[in-house]
């Protein structure tokens, strides 16, 4: 599977796609597009005009699951009652420039109709389907695009710092308008996992900034409007705050709150997320997406959002049918027994759901600790073996996971193509007699306890930061991990923290070790490598000087050369152009960070599940997802209902 | 007695300086700040916030300045023009936020007020009067074991049931249908069919402090000689009870009346959770959570002017009630 870019010219991506949409509706013509009923009226009072001039020319053309669907109903859901924003992100807001197929295997063109990268990946040409819509109706053009560009991103009062998905080895991308519909993002330097990154959630950002509605509220249109504009938002002081109270840049509470923001998502808001005890969307009419019979999707009306302060009270809702589908929160072992034994009365059913990250559990040592004792036996390989070899995996799986799970290293899951048995099974087998041996050689006295005696005669303590998230039960996992290391001498102190303490400690450099989970279990490792080498990003952090040295050479610590090697694969993985190459460039560097065993990992996640109710089709079963792979939003405009309720 | 509450009042100032000082100092306390949390959130979701923008927005939010400076900003805005600052999370005024969900939370507080009073003085009463009976055993081990369990176990038993076993919708104030519509009479009685749950959950836990405050009391009043005497002069047994030493018995009560106005905002936070009631407890708790300063720093110092005023109301009401505190 190439990307476009090894034809010749602009090309539909996907043969599939291209010959539905070819069989399906070029022959049959704008007339025979169809629209959900509930917009009937609207259209016949003249509110709305007629279904086929609100679609684009070409409408996306959905990849049906089951087949076509059915007009109406309501999806019930929930949704934390705050900082859950996130879940609304995933359940409807993942129009892009261009998405991921359904197996996440290939990236394949959404609101951009073709796309094409040059032979050296740094510069990608998109040209947009003709005749996007807001939904408010405005035609969505390139200057959209060159409004985010220009006065979004480049504007520094309003990015400080720019997104990395935009940006090349600290150089910020060259947007061009070619005409109205084609745009041309130019790299300085080869950026080979350009389109992944965008197909990720995070690609969102040129598609989210509507010109026409948000130029009133930015300094370069709008200089003599603002001032009363800020006397009617008293929340904002200045033109940047108010500017960021009407959009966000990352889908923050903001974006949630604005029910006049104009979007291209299926659904729009009409109950923002805000103090309300629900939020509500209903669909938008000028969505560019079709079925094959050239219906407008989505086929649900709308979707209600129940705001719970409580997980146990989303399990209980669910069990007694009051929603049609739930995912987030209550998807754990602790919910698990309640939701299978509420199937019939919540007339529900489970389905799986491939969230499958490297590892659940995984022990980070700081190998740039500020303690040049510690750091040095952290920094020691044989320390990490031997510390990996004295951990009974499969004991803690049984007690702590309930058997789910099994004894892993950070690795790619065995069901992808880059899996490699070296890399997942290697020091995972349970053998204190070999980890003793080990250590004997790296801290060979010991105290009256029998505790190891670090070089300078004191006792090597790890000071071990616990923090219970993700409800992946770390304290008991930790202590299970204390006694084993007591058992070949190690002393692990634990320290139960919340997230908050953690994040301030590990950004100033703090921590001796923490335990947390890992990305990279599936095609994201390519682009998110941050547990297979010092990679600058979000929660991992086990080299944080040596990260930061890798995105800048002038700051942080240079590494040693084992590491810079690692770091030298992985750009040469960036730097590919082929999809054939990427992938092998990809092995090598997986490989390496294999040799060079940073981190250990304790047990691979087993999928999890959702309910659906009984009465959704489409639904896809075993549809894979990760942190920034947003799920359900990619499939959920085509699911329906068998029998919509009223 | 003028002077006594205006005395009252201005001795009230300091404190609430002091309170407002210590409330935002506790806040800050945690480590990290609103858009620590933020990000931790963001990360978690697999994102990342530059560190670039998320000092800008530190500044933006003025959360890089010291916090004396922080403390002058907030309560300058209150003094000045009752602006207690804007909630980083929900990006409204907070003032907006609190009065939104002050009203559900007094009427619950009341609600359940009314509820425990109702059940609790007559079964106080009932205990005290039949002391060592089977009644007396029967109300003080009900009263004990609601006591006993912790309300948020009860509030979710008391869910499980009324949704597995009667299948009715449970869990916050209103039926889907009515959340967002405008008060109307359909809405008052969706709103009647929700509210007695959390009243009777939140209720069942203070009812039985009530009943042994008002046995205990009673029993004390019964036995005094203004009672024999009554009696000996031919009174009717339920006019005498009721006249004099019921009224006696209900002074620690009435004392403790004024505690209520803080309750509406702290009270039952858990249960409010629980039961994902649209009160300013939720509120309160994800502010903490959040570290969203301003709102949680407004959320305490309300609860603090609200206990200074329900003492206050609690000295007048007793000063009423009791000649005795009326002639100290």
């Amino acid at each position: 599977m190439g990307y476009p870019h090894k034809l010749p010219g602009l090309v539909m991506s996907t043969g599939l796609l291209g010959a539905m949409l070819l069989g399906a509706l070029s022959p049959a013509g704008a007339a025979d597009y169809k629209q959900a009923p509930m917009l009937d009226e609207q259209v016949k009072a003249g509110k709305l005009p007629d279904v086929a001039s609100r679609l684009p020319e070409h409408p996306y053309v959905e990849t049906m699951v089951e087949g076509v669907g059915k007009y109406g109903g309501t999806l019930r859901t929930t949704i934390l009652a705050n900082g859950d924003q996130y879940n609304l992100t995933r359940t409807i807001a993942n129009e892009l420039l261009v998405r991921w197929d359904p197996q996440w295997k290939k990236v394949m063109p959404s609101l951009a109709e073709e796309f094409k990268a040059s032979d050296d990946a740094t510069t990608y040409t998109f040209k947009l389907r003709k005749g996007l819509k807001w939904s408010d109706g405005k035609p969505f053009t390139t200057d959209d695009i060159m409004f985010w560009y220009e006065d979004v991103f480049m504007n520094n009062a309003l990015s400080p710092a720019k997104n990395p998905t935009f940006t090349v080895a600290g150089k910020p991308v060259k947007v061009t308008k070619i005409d109205d519909l084609t745009v041309e993002f130019k790299f300085e330097s080869p950026y080979g996992l350009f389109l992944q990154q965008l197909a990720y959630g995070q690609g969102h950002l040129p598609v989210i900034y509507p010109k026409h509605y948000l130029s009133q509220f930015h300094e370069k249109y709008n200089k003599e409007g603002i001032p009363a504009l800020l006397k009617a938002n008293p929340a904002a002081g200045d033109w940047v705050a108010l500017f960021n109270s009407k959009v966000s840049l990352t889908f923050q509470p903001p974006y949630w709150q604005n029910l006049a923001l104009p979007t291209l998502n299926p659904w729009v808001l009409t109950v923002p997320y805000a103090d309300s005890e629900r939020v509500v969307a209903t669909r938008n009419p000028y969505y560019w997406k079709v079925d094959t019979a050239g219906n407008q999707l989505p086929y649900i009306d709308g979707i209600t959002w129940a705001k719970l302060d409580d997980p146990q009270l989303m399990a209980l809702k669910m069990t007694s049918g009051e929603f049609d589908f739930a995912f987030r929160h209550i998807n754990n072992s602790t919910f698990k027994s309640v939701l299978f034994d509420g199937q019939k009365t919540g007339n529900y059913h489970f389905v799986d759901v491939k969230d499958l990250p490297a590892n659940d559990a995984v022990l980070l040592l700081n190998l740039n600790s500020t303690d040049p004792v510690k750091r040095k036996i952290f920094q020691n390989k044989d320390f990490r073996i031997a510390l990996s070899h004295a951990i009974n995996r499969q004991e803690i799986i049984d007690l702590v996971y309930v058997g789910q799970g099994a004894p892993a290293q950070v690795a790619v899951q065995p069901e992808h193509e880059l899996f490699n048995e070296r890399e997942a099974k290697q020091y995972t087998e349970y053998d204190p007699k070999r980890a003793a041996e080990i250590l004997d050689k790296v801290m060979p006295k010991k105290d009256a306890e029998g505790f190891r005696l670090d070089e300078t005669g004191k006792r090597f303590t790890i000071n071990f930061m616990v923090a219970d998230v993700f409800g992946l039960s770390y304290p008991d996992v930790m202590q299970m991990v204390q006694q084993y290391a007591k058992d070949v001498g190690v002393d692990i102190q634990l320290r139960t923290t919340d997230r908050a303490r953690l994040n301030t400690m590990w950004s100033a450099n703090e921590q001796d070790a923490y335990i947390w989970n890992c990305v990279g279990g599936l095609s994201e490792v390519y682009t998110d490598p941050r547990c297979y080498m010092p990679f600058q990003k979000a929660d991992i952090f086990f080299a944080m000087k040596w990260s930061e040295w890798y995105s800048n050479h002038a700051t942080g610590e240079e590494p040693p050369e084992s590491i810079k090697a690692l770091m030298a694969a992985y750009d040469k993985v960036n730097a590919a152009v082929t999809d054939d190459d990427r992938r092998q460039k990809m092995k090598e560097f997986l490989n390496l960070s294999a040799d060079n065993f940073l981190n250990i990992g304790i047990s691979r996640p087993m999928p999890k599940y959702m309910m659906t109710s009984n009465n959704l089709k489409n639904v896809v079963n075993g549809i894979p997802i990760t942190g920034n792979l947003w799920h359900p939003a990619p499939t959920l405009t085509q699911w329906y209902f068998d029998k919509p309720a009223k | 007695m003028l002077r006594y509450i205006a005395k009252r009042m201005v001795f009230a100032i300091p404190t609430l300086f002091a309170v407002s000082i210590v409330a935002f100092i506790i806040i800050q306390l945690p480590p990290g700040d609103y858009l620590t949390t933020l990000m931790a959130d963001w990360a978690s979701q697999g994102g990342a916030v530059e560190a670039g923008t998320v000092a800008a927005m530190r500044e933006r939010y003025g959360l890089d300045q010291p916090i004396y400076f922080q403390y002058y900003k907030w309560i300058a805005g209150i003094l000045t023009r009752g602006d207690f600052g804007i909630s980083f999370e929900l990006g409204k005024p907070v003032t907006e936020l609190i009065w939104n969900r002050l009203g559900f939370s007094l009427l619950l507080s009341v609600l359940t007020l009314c509820f425990v009073w109702a059940i609790a003085i007559p079964i106080g009463i009932l205990s005290a009067v039949r002391q060592y009976s089977i009644s007396d055993y029967a109300a003080t081990f009900l009263a004990f074991f609601f006591l006993a369990v912790p309300d948020f176990l009860m509030a979710l038993s008391a869910m499980y049931i009324m949704s597995a076993w009667f299948g009715q919708s449970v869990g916050g104030l209103f039926s889907p249908d009515y959340v967002d519509a405008p008060w109307s009479f359909g809405k008052l009685v969706d709103f009647a069919q929700h509210v007695w749950l959390p009243v009777i959950v939140i209720g069942l836990g203070s009812l039985a402090a009530l009943v042994r405050i008002m046995r205990a009391n009673l029993l004390d009043e019964l036995s005094k000689p203004y009672v024999t005497t009554a009696r000996a002069k031919g009174m009717s047994e339920l006019e005498l009870l009721l006249r004099y030493p019921v009224r006696l018995a209900l002074n620690p009560l009435i004392s403790t009346l004024g505690w209520i106005l803080p309750a509406v905002i702290s009270g039952e936070i858990i249960v409010s959770v629980v039961m994902s009631l649209p009160t300013t407890g939720p509120l309160l708790l994800r502010a903490l959570l959040a570290q969203d300063m301003y709102l949680a720093g407004s959320l305490i110092l309300l609860i603090s002017v609200l206990t200074i005023i329900g003492t206050l109301i609690s000295d007048i009401l007793l000063a009423i009630t009791d000649p005795r505190i009326r002639l100290q």
